[in-house]
């Protein structure tokens, strides 16, 4: 399997994408489509035809990259990361179906980040090598960065400049605890390393393992996001075109779950241990917190974003819960919140189309001109605040039953969560839908078109997928249960 | 021995010989042209000459007591150099914009060259002070050069009366060195303050501190800084750059030179040594630590508002060379050697991103004969003259820190020298500057980018002809910023073997 292929591809066909646009309009979004397509195919066979075993990290490359630190292009994937590239390719598709109209001006340039952006978000799933993820870790967001700035909404450069600092500033403390981390290294080995393995094998001091765990805590909690490090995501999603806000919520919070699974958990497994009932308590903040502004909003886009806040809250619980079935629901959470925010996203973007507006007080009524739409938003709504038969549900509940082990108290909590989604979630659907709209109480009419063939597939796809995991959850769960992660996780907390 | 020693000085001796050709050529002939070609020609002589002596000597070598030369100071000189070409460069079109005959300017830049080799290569307060006076006084008379500009009076007065006041708090301090260690060598003096008294030594730090008010102004850190907008804003674009990268980079490597052969300054004792004696050398570190954090803050707080592009880059200069000061915080001898890399590294990052900056700079100026920039002016430029957008990007992302690009690396070689040398407060500050910095690098970004600015700037941007020499010249730029940026064992392999 050749990761570096796949990404390399993916940059190649977005910059043929720019420049075969200059020649013939609109272009370039079958290049773009054809590309993903392509290296997800190519992606999804060698992973079948691999004979490695990927419940443990295999790596796959390793070449000395800069020699003066002893950095190396390194990458490795288990089930884990693949599980999320597959993720990220599936929604990739997505993204180019709801921007195949959407995007008008520079079309280009903009399939060309929106590729370059899927190809750093899979180099942050697969670099072992610190100094290289941290590399992807920042390149993935230049090109996010553009798409909000260039193509967003009104307040756009406000918004991708709070991204973009909010992510920055996190992840140059995570740098330092990375440099410290390496410094370590040479002081037990006389080697400089940033290895991840070689790094699995250091024994951290107590007193500095705290503070280095900070480092990567914090920038991944930023990007997950967890309150209080929470605000630029509603501002980034509601300014963010519709695949920017389907890629934010659907793969690149992913990251920030993936960094504390891969990083925070196992390189201090001790101090994450500590740390824990903190961690947990924030985690839960998130949810309540999340599902109350989520309540409060007018914004159709800014609604989702909140419910995202929420939804991220139950992995941050699960995972600091060191319990194997809890370990299990956050994956699970990843995947099910991937697919259902994305489709909410993507239905905002489809309204969006239609009426040029956001905000709630001017829809209503929908249902009578597009049944379809309204019954896909419907079953979307009934995912995120968890209806059983969605993969949402397995989701949550393996979550909390794993949590309530550890947190009783602190579960039973996050568990009023679920009652503020189903709440939130009425709200979106029944004023967008039921009712009747401002247009229609000023004596307008308010028809709009019902889903396009275009739009059908993107949500037939996601919601195929939703119950498909939902009624049999082991689709994802099954590598993810006795492998030596889950073991690890719940040797350090019965050490406790 | 004699020859060898020439020798190994030859870059400054090609530089001042052509000097005083120049002046002859300037009584035999008086052509711009000409002379833009002769200036070309010493620096690109003297810059192959610093390349081939740069993988010769290994060792330092002590030219008279005055200078000593190494792979380091070759290093810096051919940073100054390649600066002062692409200064030479930028200032010919400029100057053709008037009928007068301009070839004193060049002569001044090779006396800048000129004191900024001596810098660099100086091992002694008295070639220290001449070379500090060299390039000070030949910038005063650059940085007034275009008289019909608004506020070339203004600026060059300000330089001239600041520059001259430093320079004698400077001498005093130099004095002051010299009364307790009796000789004028940066390397004698350490013998002397080992076994100082309290009260010599008192006279001692004095000193120092005064010398390092004289680089400090130079180097515009907080709070020595107050000149630095004033002065880049006013002077002509070309000459903002010489004062950015040539006088910056000169000023930084001799004060590496001073602060590192001091090593009673910065070298932790171990605590059963003389304990009570060491409290002062804490105080000289702890102040280079104070100037670095404020310098970072103040210049990119300053620089969130500002408009002007020069006026911009002037306060995030400032903050540069806030986080070059890191270098200085090494705390034990054996990461004398790291820091003289990431200097080297950084300051290379610096000079490549400026040089860029002041590319685009100069050309869009030539365009629109405006020579107040402002950031809005480059709306859009994104979409109609894509290679000098880019040129931008690489460049203002490579000054913000940001992977892919030089900076990047150069940050990266910083923040290493920091935690080895376990400097949290400093650390602290360099990430929240880097976090209040991004906020005025995205938006020049951002402005390149603005979509509806097309048809407004459209016409303004019709004049914008870019020559493909020039456009070759841009490529190069972009090209070499993202290649050190992504593999930067090129030049970081180098600077090891040094």
């Amino acid at each position: 399997m050749n990761i570096t292929l796949v990404m390399t591809s993916l940059l190649f066909g977005g910059a043929l994408a720019w420049y075969i646009e200059s020649i013939k309009a609109q272009s370039a979004r079958w290049i773009a489509i054809i590309t993903v397509l392509i290296v997800g195919l190519y992606f999804a066979l060698s992973i079948i035809t691999a004979g490695y075993d990927f419940s443990s990290l295999q790596t796959l490359v390793r070449l000395s990259w800069i020699n003066s630190f002893n950095i190396e292009y390194a990458l490795g994937v288990d089930y884990l990361s693949l599980v999320l590239v597959s993720l990220t390719f599936l929604l990739a598709v997505i993204c180019i179906l709801v921007s195949w109209q959407e995007i008008q001006t520079k079309t280009g340039f903009y399939y060309f980040n929106l590729l370059a952006a899927i190809a750093g978000i899979i180099g942050v799933f697969t670099a072992v090598d610190m100094f290289l993820f941290f590399f992807f870790w920042e390149v993935m967001l230049l090109p996010m960065t553009a798409l909000i700035a260039i193509w967003g909404h009104e307040n756009k450069h406000f918004a991708a400049i709070k991204f973009f600092i909010f992510t920055q500033v996190s992840s140059l403390l995570m740098l330092v605890a990375i440099i410290a981390m390496a410094a370590i290294h040479f002081q037990q080995t006389g080697r400089v390393s940033f290895f991840y393995a070689d790094w699995l094998t250091l024994e951290l001091p107590p007193s500095i393992s705290t503070y280095l765990m900070l480092g990567f805590f914090i920038a991944f909690a930023v990007k997950l996001p967890s309150v209080p490090v929470h605000s630029w995501l509603p501002d980034a999603h509601t300014q963010a075109p519709t695949a920017g806000s389907v890629l934010l919520a659907g793969v690149l919070l992913k990251t920030g779950a993936y960094g504390l699974i891969r990083f925070v958990i196992h390189l201090f497994p001790q101090a994450s241990v500590e740390f824990a009932p903190i961690a947990a308590t924030l985690g839960v903040v998130s949810i309540l917190y999340g599902a109350k502004m989520a309540f409060a909003q007018q914004d159709f886009k800014r609604l989702v974003a909140y419910s995202s806040i929420s939804h991220m809250g139950f992995v941050m619980l699960a995972l600091f819960s060191f319990n194997a079935i809890a370990y299990q629901g956050a994956v699970l959470t990843l995947v099910a919140h991937g697919l259902s925010s994305a489709a909410l996203f993507a239905l905002a973007g489809m309204v969006y189309s239609r009426i040029h507006s956001r905000d709630l007080s001017h829809m209503g009524g929908f249902w009578q001109s597009a049944p379809r739409m309204g019954g896909f938003a419907l079953a979307f709504a009934a995912a995120a605040f968890g209806l059983p038969g969605l993969a949402n549900f397995v989701a949550e509940f393996f979550s909390l039953v794993g949590a309530y082990q550890r947190f009783p108290l602190l579960t039973i909590l996050a568990a009023f969560g679920l009652i503020g989604s189903a709440i939130y979630g009425m709200v979106l659907f029944q004023s967008a839908f039921h009712g009747k709209g401002q247009d229609m109480r000023e004596g307008k009419s308010s028809v709009i078109d019902d889903l396009s063939k275009r739009e059908l597939l993107v949500f037939t796809s996601l919601l195929a997928l939703l119950i498909v995991i939902g009624f049999y959850p082991n689709l994802v769960l099954t590598f993810f249960q006795n492998t030596d992660v889950t073991l690890a996780i719940t040797t350090t907390a019965g050490g406790q | 021995m004699t020859q060898l020693m020439i020798q190994s000085i030859s870059p400054l001796l090609i530089i001042a010989f052509g000097l005083v050709l120049s002046l002859l050529l300037v009584a035999w002939r008086r052509s711009q042209k000409l002379m833009l070609t002769f200036t070309l020609a010493i620096f690109f002589a003297a810059l192959s000459a610093s390349i081939s002596l740069m993988s010769d000597i290994t060792n330092p070598m002590q030219v008279t007591t005055l200078m000593a030369v190494d792979n380091y100071g070759y290093y810096a000189f051919i940073l100054v150099l390649v600066a002062s070409i692409a200064v030479a460069l930028l200032s010919s079109s400029w100057l053709t914009h008037t009928v007068e005959v301009h070839d004193e300017f060049f002569i001044l830049l090779q006396l800048v060259v000129l004191g900024a080799g001596v810098l660099v290569m100086s091992d002694h307060f008295a070639s220290l002070f001449l070379g500090f006076e060299l390039l000070s006084i030949a910038l005063v008379g650059m940085v007034g050069y275009s008289r019909s500009c608004q506020y070339s009076i203004e600026s060059s007065f300000k330089y001239l009366i600041l520059s001259a006041s430093a320079s004698s708090f400077m001498l005093l301090g130099i004095a002051f060195i010299y009364s307790q260690s009796g000789s004028l060598s940066f390397s004698s003096a350490l013998f002397v303050t080992e076994s100082a008294s309290a009260q010599m030594s008192l006279f001692y730090h004095a000193g120092v501190l005064l010398f390092l008010v004289g680089v400090a102004f130079k180097l515009s850190l907080a709070p020595f800084h107050l000149w630095t907008p004033d002065v880049y804003q006013g002077a002509p674009t070309s000459v903002t750059l010489l004062l950015a990268t040539v006088s910056k980079v000169a000023m930084f490597i001799v004060l590496m030179k001073f602060w590192f052969s001091q090593q009673s300054l910065f070298i932790q004792m171990p605590h059963n040594q003389i304990p009570h004696n060491n409290s002062n050398a804490f105080t000289t570190f702890d102040l280079m630590s104070s100037l670095a954090i404020l310098s970072m803050l103040v210049g990119n707080a300053l620089a969130l508002k500002q408009q002007n592009i020069k006026r911009l880059l002037a306060y995030s200069s400032i903050a540069h060379m806030g986080y070059l000061l890191i270098v200085l915080m090494v705390i034990s001898a054996k990461n004398i050697d790291l820091a003289w890399q990431s200097a080297l590294f950084y300051l290379s990052a610096y000079v490549l991103a400026t040089v860029s900056i002041f590319t685009v700079l100069q050309l869009s100026q030539d365009s629109n004969g405006n020579s107040e920039l402002n950031v809005s002016d480059w709306q859009g430029l994104f979409w109609h003259k894509r290679s000098l957008a880019l040129l931008v990007i690489v460049a203002v992302l490579s000054l913000a820190g940001i992977p892919l690009t030089m900076g990047f690396i150069g940050k990266f070689y910083l923040l290493n020298v920091a935690v080895q040398a376990q400097q949290w407060w400093i650390l602290a500050a360099l990430i929240i500057g880097s976090g209040i910095g991004l906020f005025y690098y995205l938006r020049i970004v951002f402005s390149l980018f603005i979509l509806n600015a097309v048809e407004a700037n459209h016409n303004s941007a019709e004049g914008l002809k870019v020559n493909p020499l020039v456009n070759i010249a841009v490529t190069a730029l972009i090209s070499l910023g993202l290649i050190l940026g992504v593999y930067p064992d090129v030049l970081s392999a180098m600077l090891m073997r040094f």
